[in-house]
């Protein structure tokens, strides 16, 4: 079963953390352990990091087509910051994954206890629609 | 370059997309096919997934002992994560041509929807760097 974990935790306007070098550092280094556990498990699909929301567009297509960008959000906004998909045998494994997640060291060390969004991933759009 | 292009919608509109004619949906998944197929050929594609629908979601958060606790209720207007797009391309402008697209897919009785799309650069390399 493929499962996506989501971390929606930034909001409009963020740009890199104001955390001291050290603490950002002990972030990656989490996320990085965390992604080499799951590889060694088997359970890693996919992980990507975003870049921030200052970097975003929302994009509409025009009358004729053509992109039409605008980069203004509500600042209540959530934005992704980075997600996972793993393929793992139970939901309970996936909010397993989540929780080591949420716990990832903020600033001073301490786990953030973020939220994380956990969704099935079906295998494609179902076959009488193709 | 690598984008990820995010169709975004609140459970509302998942509803409203539920009730569209047989026809309708066909008529738009074979646009997505099509878009997939065409970045695909073109070397552009790197992933993409549909998500399951919005209330098989769960919000997981540890606890103190890092257990997970999770929580699936979710206020009327949050956004969700329909599907996603990550493309490779050669610069923003040809992340943004290719989300005017995705966005212009077909709706009821093949109208333009015109829907939203979130497009924003991946940051792996810089993630590296923080290593």
């Amino acid at each position: 079963m493929k499962y996506i974990l989501m971390m929606n935790t930034m909001k409009a306007g963020a740009g890199v953390p104001a955390w001291p070098k050290k603490d950002l550092q002990a972030h990656i280094a989490f996320m990085m352990a965390l992604n080499s556990d799951l590889r060694e498990g088997g359970e890693f699909v996919f992980a990507e990091g975003l870049s921030f929301p200052d970097q975003a567009k929302l994009v509409r297509a025009g009358k004729d087509g053509t992109p039409i960008t605008d980069g203004v959000f509500p600042e209540a906004k959530e934005f992704l910051a980075g997600f996972w998909i793993v393929e793992v045998k139970s939901p309970e494994r996936a909010y397993q994954i989540a929780a080591r997640i949420s716990a990832a060291p903020g600033p001073g060390g301490g786990p953030l206890n973020m939220p994380i969004e956990v969704r099935p991933v079906p295998a494609g759009p179902p076959p009488e629609m193709l | 370059m690598k984008y990820i292009l995010m169709m975004t919608g609140t459970k509302v509109g998942v509803d409203s997309y539920r009730a569209w004619s047989k026809k309708d949906i066909e008529t738009h998944f074979a646009f997505l096919k099509d878009l997939n197929k065409d970045l695909s050929e073109a070397g552009e594609l790197v992933a993409n997934e549909p998500l399951a629908a919005p209330e098989l979601a769960k919000v997981v958060r540890a606890a103190k002992d890092g257990t997970p606790t999770t929580d699936g209720v979710f206020p009327e207007a949050k956004e969700f994560l329909l599907g996603y797009w990550i493309v490779d391309v050669d610069g923003p402008e040809r992340a943004y041509q290719i989300a005017a697209r995705l966005s212009g897919g077909p709706g009821p009785g093949g109208t333009r929807l015109s829907m939203p799309i979130e497009v924003r650069q991946i940051m792996s390399r810089k993630t590296d760097e923080m290593a």
